[in-house]
């Protein structure tokens, strides 16, 4: 009875779930279907329903394999140091924006700020080759000029590291400030104005109510990024890495796009892709504990 | 009433997700089954793989211009044959052929790569027709215009499973100087390796091109065609078995690693980076931007190419000459090897390997029409146009009409991506194929062109043949050539002091990571050989 007034009254919203419900089936859902590759010996014309199951063959090759511990070494560490340098960006630019009181500035350092969350990683690679490159890189070409040495930037493997993070700053700390300008939003009024009659400087403000009260979206980012930890997005290691640097810039998803489609072992790819996922979800979980039991603060 | 109403429209959202969810399921295993069934099409229908460039000229596209009509006139409608061009992207090739492979119904009726791994793997899961009884029956005049000798490229195991393109001309690789460099320092020609190395010095120390200390006196990139004639000079003569064991193929292509002469080769390279001698940005240049720039903008004294590689309208030659009219280059051959001799690699005589998937219900049409290509000028027609309006016979070799007409150049359009049985033009002699390559180029070329042909000629290397695949090469190919990449790039930045820890560190991890597999299979081949 109760139910039915209710369905009666809200279909509407449980027909808008329907198109994410199908996305999350299809895009989600559907493909793991795949994930019995990861036992099988993968032959292309057999198919996947077709082809013979070879127990764990796949994970005792994958986990004999050199280049996957380095691979797996990269990935944990250019996350973590992403991590380090990336995660505070937004949420520091995110406060600068929102003390601004000048709403066309604001509006145009925002905007300025996003647009290269929208240039794809292509692209900033041909840029950066074409600043940090050691002979022809305008960069370089400056400080030759100018009688100082070229900078490695590209080929030495611990300035690329500088140059892959601070690259990661440039593209996405804009596009992540909208979801800590949308929480500033949410953060009453007038507490800042009692805070300022009480004699609250800026700092103390922002120390004690704009960080406070945003606190909960910044741990749930940090729980989502740590459960990120173990996989890496293609594009940008692959576009900005480079053979001189291999030994930094090699990570798991590079590692599983060589087996994968270009050498054509899609066993040990899908072993790859599984063994990410498990440690994925214990990470978030690990994450998401800690977190409870730290702040109180959980996704779960 | 009210109630149910509401129910029901919960239940028909929910039945729609969840039949979508079962037709897609439905999709994914019933492929085999319909492929059976597209069989009782009308006898007669041919799906044929064309590449993609994406530059086709405006009102034409891949598959559907005066050339595939004239295939569609003359093959298909002589022989009752619907003929249909289905276009696949240049750049994803392979991974675009993978998917079609493994729908097994989308699939065309002929499909090709120029890649042996990927060929190897399909015929190695059985995914391929033989196809000796059907040239036997159907492809005789294929045979003769392949030959024997281009045929057993395309075999998997002793089995015919593709059939090889065949190549008009083998050379690969050239080196050129700046000429007008050259006459500036009054400097004769480098011809062999030692002098080369001191005219790179003399070009880096007296900068002839007045480049303000920009100049780079070897281009190099991290790819083949640059590194490859330089390298090759450093291997020692070797017996044919050790040619044989040592040599190791990665993604079709024959690298010299455990060849002996090979350390000493990077370790010259290590010398010529650590004085400056070659392009500092070599290892992050593995397509030739960077190179191509810095010859067109006139800071490149000396290089190696393809021999056709900068020759092309608008090619690097081009944009050389427009920065710098002065500027003049000379072919050259300078890497001599410990006999004195220019040493250098060439190509197979085959060029793309064109397959019938064994899903394919019309391999014997499939067979006609490559056969059919093969005779009568067709191929020659495909490739060069009409007489008179696209080119005129000179001693039986056909040169093209300069200034074409937007009309009469569109009808060429796409030419050399349907004569796939062909890689450039193929007359009766290898005289006669050279001859037709110069004079396809435009006539201020020709001289250079035919000497560069020449050079890339000269002292051949073949590539090394195995009657059967190499299995472990085929797994770990793409790997090791990444990883023999890195091994060369690596050992020549670091200062010289530390090229033998760096090189044998490498080397050991090449080794562990497959290259003694390799190793040990070709030994266990090499003996089966015999």
């Amino acid at each position: 009875m109760g139910y039915t007034r209710y369905f009666r009254r809200n279909w509407q919203m449980y027909a808008l779930l329907v198109l994410p419900m199908l996305f999350f089936i299809i895009f989600k859902y559907g493909p793991m279907y795949g994930v019995q590759i990861a036992f099988k010996d993968f032959n292309f014309f057999k198919g996947i329903g077709g082809s013979e199951w070879i127990g764990l063959d796949g994970f005792r090759e994958v986990f004999a394999n050199q280049d996957f511990y380095i691979t797996l070494r990269n990935t944990l560490m250019l996350n973590f140091l992403d991590l380090i340098v990336s995660f505070p960006a937004p949420l520091i630019i995110a406060i600068m924006l929102f003390e601004l009181k000048v709403v066309w500035f604001k509006k145009l350092s925002q905007t300025i700020l996003y647009i290269p969350h929208f240039i794809s990683w292509v692209i900033i690679g041909g840029i950066v080759y074409q600043l940090f490159g050691q002979q022809s890189g305008m960069i370089n070409n400056l400080l030759t000029s100018l009688g100082l040495d070229a900078i490695p930037f590209l080929s030495d493997k611990n300035y690329w590291l500088i140059t892959y993070l601070l690259t990661g700053v440039w593209q996405s700390a804009g596009w992540g400030t909208i979801l800590y300008l949308a929480a500033l939003a949410g953060i009453n009024k007038e507490l800042f104005e009692a805070a300022e009659v009480d004699g609250a400087g800026r700092i103390k403000r922002i120390l004690h109510i704009t960080i406070p009260g945003i606190k909960p979206t910044i741990v749930t980012l940090l729980i989502i990024n740590l459960g990120n930890m173990i996989s890496i997005g293609f594009e940008r290691p692959f576009v900005i890495g480079n053979l001189a640097v291999m030994e930094y810039s090699d990570v798991l998803s590079t590692f599983v796009y060589r087996i994968g489609l270009e050498s054509g072992q899609y066993t040990l790819a899908t072993v790859v892709g599984l063994f990410q996922a498990v440690v994925g979800l214990l990470f978030l979980l690990a994450a998401n504990y800690i977190s409870k039991k730290l702040t109180d603060e959980s996704i779960l | 009433m009210t109630n149910d109403n509401g129910k029901r429209k919960l239940a028909l959202g929910l039945s729609a997700v969840l039949m979508s969810s079962m037709v897609l399921s439905a999709c994914s295993s019933k492929d085999s089954s319909e492929a059976s069934g597209n069989g009782a099409a009308p006898a007669g229908s041919l799906k044929i793989e064309i590449f993609d460039r994406g530059n086709a000229p405006a009102g034409v596209t891949a598959s559907d211009n005066f050339l595939t009509n004239y295939v569609k006139e003359n093959f298909g409608k002589a022989n009752n044959i619907n003929v249909e061009f289905v276009p696949i992207p240049r750049s994803e090739e392979v991974t675009k052929l993978n998917v079609l492979m493994a729908s097994g119904t989308d699939v065309p009726d002929i499909v090709f790569t120029y890649d042996s791994g990927t060929f190897n793997k399909y015929a190695e899961q059985g995914g391929l027709t033989d196809l000796t009884p059907l040239l036997q029956e159907h492809g005789q005049n294929l045979t003769k215009f392949l030959g024997e000798d281009t045929l057993r490229y395309g075999q998997y195991d002793g089995v015919q499973y593709s059939i090889p393109a065949k190549r008009s001309t083998i050379g690969k690789y050239a080196s050129f100087i700046r000429q007008d460099w050259l006459d500036k320092l009054g400097l004769p020609v480098p011809a062999t390796s030692e002098e080369l190395y001191n005219t790179l010095t003399a070009f880096k120390t007296k900068d002839p091109g007045e480049t303000g200390g920009k100049v780079i006196p070897l281009g190099m990139t991290i790819a083949a065609a640059q590194y490859d004639s330089l390298v090759w000079s450093f291997i020692k003569p070797v017996s044919e078995q050790e040619r044989f064991e040592l040599t190791q193929n990665l993604s079709s292509r024959d690298y010299p690693i455990l060849l002996p002469g090979f350390k000493d080769a990077i370790q010259y390279m290590n010398k010529l980076y650590n004085e400056g001698l070659i392009s500092k940005d070599f290892a992050l240049d593995e397509n030739k931007e960077t190179l191509t720039q810095n010859i067109g903008n006139g800071l490149v004294g000396a290089f190696s190419d393809d021999n056709d590689a900068i020759f092309y309208p608008d090619g690097t030659y081009d944009v050389l000459t427009k920065n710098n009219p002065k500027a003049v280059l000379s072919a050259i051959d300078p890497f001599t090897n410990s006999e004195g001799k220019t040493a250098k690699p060439v190509s197979a005589p085959n060029g793309m390997y064109i397959m019938i998937p064994k899903s394919s219900k019309h391999a014997v049409e499939a067979i006609k029409y490559l056969d059919w290509m093969s005779t009568e000028g067709h191929l020659q027609y495909i490739q060069n146009g009409i007489e008179g309006e696209h080119y005129t016979l000179e001693d039986g070799v056909p040169v093209s009409i300069p200034d074409l007409s937007v009309e009469s150049s569109n009808k060429l359009s796409g030419g050399g991506d349907i004569g796939i049985i062909a890689n450039g033009r193929i007359f009766e002699s290898q005289e006669k194929n050279n001859e037709a390559f110069v004079k396809s180029f435009r006539t201020q070329y020709q001289d250079i062109i035919a000497k560069s042909l020449t050079i890339s000629t000269t002292n051949p290397i073949e590539p090394v043949f195995t009657s059967r695949p190499i299995e472990a090469e085929s797994k770990y190919g793409t790997t090791l050539s990444d990883k023999i990449k890195q091994l060369m790039v690596k050992a020549t930045m670091v200062p010289p002091g530390e090229f033998e820890v760096t090189y044998e560190s490498m080397l050991k991890d090449y080794m562990s990571s497959g290259g003694q597999a390799i190793l040990d299979e070709r030994k266990a081949a090499y003996s089966e050989q015999k």
